[in-house]
């Protein structure tokens, strides 16, 4: 059997590619499953000798008998890593939430309808999309301190929604341009402007408005930048914040990977769904 | 159409407001305001001990913030890190869309693996970069030592730090600009690569004749995405280097968290925060009048 040797490159240019996207996760994925024993090693074995699930169950604060007898008792940072979980989950959904609910009109109008003014907003827009985090902060900061928000959650979702916000409003305006042209037709079948846009318009464009939404929730469950500044150590701490307890104080590398592991499942999970959708939404459209 | 229809029939900009003002005004608070708010602290000085107080100076922070050699320092650390991190993401972007493109199977499963490093959050990809490029823990003393070296092998140092910071951006970044290209690739008619191979065209001829031409409005706004989302990253810096070792990575962003609140000197990091400003938004300026004005008339 002769294999021309074009497919064999096409093959190890998708081997290429697939190493380069999955070696670092692979990397930093083996460490929660080590043992202590051999994570204390020199060099670190290339992947676990004996995978063990130990510091999955230690992370939410269970212990683990290992095959040997020997017990991995549980983190002692268990309970902040549960009520991040908790926190992020909050702090996401309602993010998610109330973006959709500002966004889909902001963005229908931007993209159908034409008042003055509008490449002047249009340009605010994509400047909010510019600022940089640690600036916008800095006003925040200050603000909140004096209206006693950091450290709550409201505070925190506040400030989300300025990433949020501008972003999903940017990638619908492009996504909502390309839908037919349907609102003459609606109109003579006697909608109301209203509700051509609840009731065609939303439908219609169901995929964009998903899109908008896990984006929304995958910024909201990644965000760390405020977080930190304005959380960290209260009780309002997210699953990043309460993380980083591994990261700078207790240095327990397979506590730290498990629980960085747990904050990539949501990301995972969206992975197959985003692949196939993230295309449609035009970011180049608007800029034009 | 009858007068009392039309005035049932709210207008255009009547409908625009209706839908649009709550939003904008909420925009306004949350974007306009604080933005407001950072100038009037830029022109002060702020101090927190002892009570909130605060005292104008006018444009001292300013010419504070040009005078201080760190600054200088800070900057040149961001353009590095941006034009590297541009670099990479624009080329191994276009590289994994060109690799899509090709009929495979499991294509999709390939697809999902590819957008991946996307979805993670960026602090995420600095933890997964630190246990990577560090020495106690990377990969390069792993393979050292399985080729019979016994020396760690650590890249986070003074040196390569910058590399290793633009290497993890562009692995988190890639992905997003590889899916609007192969979208983009996908447009393309097979029609005209036959074509090609009947003027017999090398492959690079082909590749700069027909396959890149349309992409090139596409790399010119990810171009920008890139130049933007690099030059405003903290998180994956701050939990990958610190800014260090030393200050060998303090990019601008990371200047301004010291400076604002670990100094607590909102004062003048909010002055700091608008020169970042002005070059984000002055880099996005020139990339539109060089490039993207001759790409958006070329279409």
């Amino acid at each position: 059997m002769r294999i021309r040797l074009s497919t064999i490159w096409s093959w190890l240019a998708l081997a290429v590619v697939v190493i380069w996207t999955l070696l670092p996760i692979y990397w930093f994925l083996k460490n929660s499953l080590l043992t202590p024993d051999e994570i204390a090693r020199f060099p670190q074995p290339l992947y676990p000798l004996e995978p063990t699930p130990a510091a999955f169950f230690n992370i939410f604060g269970f212990e683990y008998e290992m095959a040997d007898g020997l017990v991995r008792r549980g983190s002692g940072q268990a309970n902040q890593i549960i009520r991040g979980l908790g926190n992020s989950l909050i702090v996401s959904a309602v993010v998610t939430v109330v973006t959709l609910f500002v966004v889909l009109p902001l963005a229908y109008v931007f993209a159908r309808l034409d008042f003055p003014h509008k490449n002047k907003l249009l340009f605010a827009i994509l400047l909010a999309v510019a600022l940089p985090p640690v600036s916008t902060l800095i006003p925040f900061y200050a603000m909140y301190v004096r209206l006693g928000l950091s450290g709550t959650l409201v505070g925190l979702i506040i400030v989300t929604l300025t990433i949020t916000i501008p972003f999903v409003t940017w990638m619908l305006i492009g996504y909502f341009r390309n839908l037919p042209q349907v609102e003459r037709l609606a109109r003579i079948d006697g909608f109301s402007r209203f509700e051509t846009f609840v009731k065609i318009i939303v439908p219609l464009g169901r995929s964009g408005v998903a899109v908008a939404a896990v984006i929304a929730f995958l910024f909201s469950w990644n965000e760390y930048t405020y977080a930190l500044l304005l959380v960290n150590g209260t009780t309002a701490n997210t699953l990043p914040t309460a993380i980083s307890g591994f990261l700078f104080q207790h240095p327990e590398p397979s506590h730290l990977a498990a629980a960085v592991v747990l904050t990539m499942v949501p990301p995972a999970l969206v992975a197959f769904f985003l692949q196939r959708h993230i295309a449609e939404m035009n970011l180049v459209d608007p800029v034009r | 159409m009858s007068a009392a229809q039309r005035t049932a029939e709210l207008s255009n900009l009547r409908f625009s407001l209706l839908l649009a003002l709550p939003v904008l005004v909420f925009l306004l608070l949350v974007v306009a305001y604080p933005l407001g708010y950072a100038l009037w602290m830029s022109l002060h000085e702020i101090s927190f001990f002892g009570g909130y107080k605060a005292t104008f100076v006018g444009a001292e922070n300013f010419s504070d913030v040009i005078d201080d050699r760190k600054f200088k320092k800070s900057l040149w650390i961001t353009v590095r890190f941006t034009l590297e991190s541009v670099a990479l993401a624009m080329v191994i972007g276009l590289l994994i869309a060109l690799v899509l493109n090709r009929k495979m199977r499991f294509a999709g499963l390939v697809r999902t693996i590819v957008i991946l490093p996307w979805c993670i959050s960026l602090y995420g990809t600095g933890v997964i970069f630190s246990n990577l490029a560090k020495g106690q823990t990377g990969i390069g003393t792993a393979i050292a030592y399985a080729l019979g070296f016994d020396e760690a092998v650590n890249v986070v140092n003074r040196q390569w730090v910058i590399e290793v910071l633009a290497v993890g951006n562009a692995w988190n970044m890639a992905p997003l600009v590889a899916f609007f290209l192969l979208a983009n690739l996908k447009t393309i008619p097979s029609r005209l690569y036959d074509l090609a191979a009947i003027d017999r065209m090398s492959r690079l001829e082909t590749f700069l004749n027909v396959t890149l031409p349309p992409l090139r409005f596409t790399l010119f706004v990810f171009t920008c995405i890139t130049t933007v989302l690099s030059m405003k990253l903290f998180d994956f810096i701050f939990v990958l280097s610190g800014g260090g070792p030393g200050t060998a990575s303090s990019t601008l962003t990371y200047r301004i968290y010291k400076e604002s609140f670990k100094d607590l000197d909102l004062g003048y990091g909010a002055a700091m925060s608008f020169m970042l400003l002005a070059l984000i938004l002055g880099t996005t300026l020139l990339l539109y009048a060089f490039w993207g004005r001759r790409e958006a008339r070329s279409i």
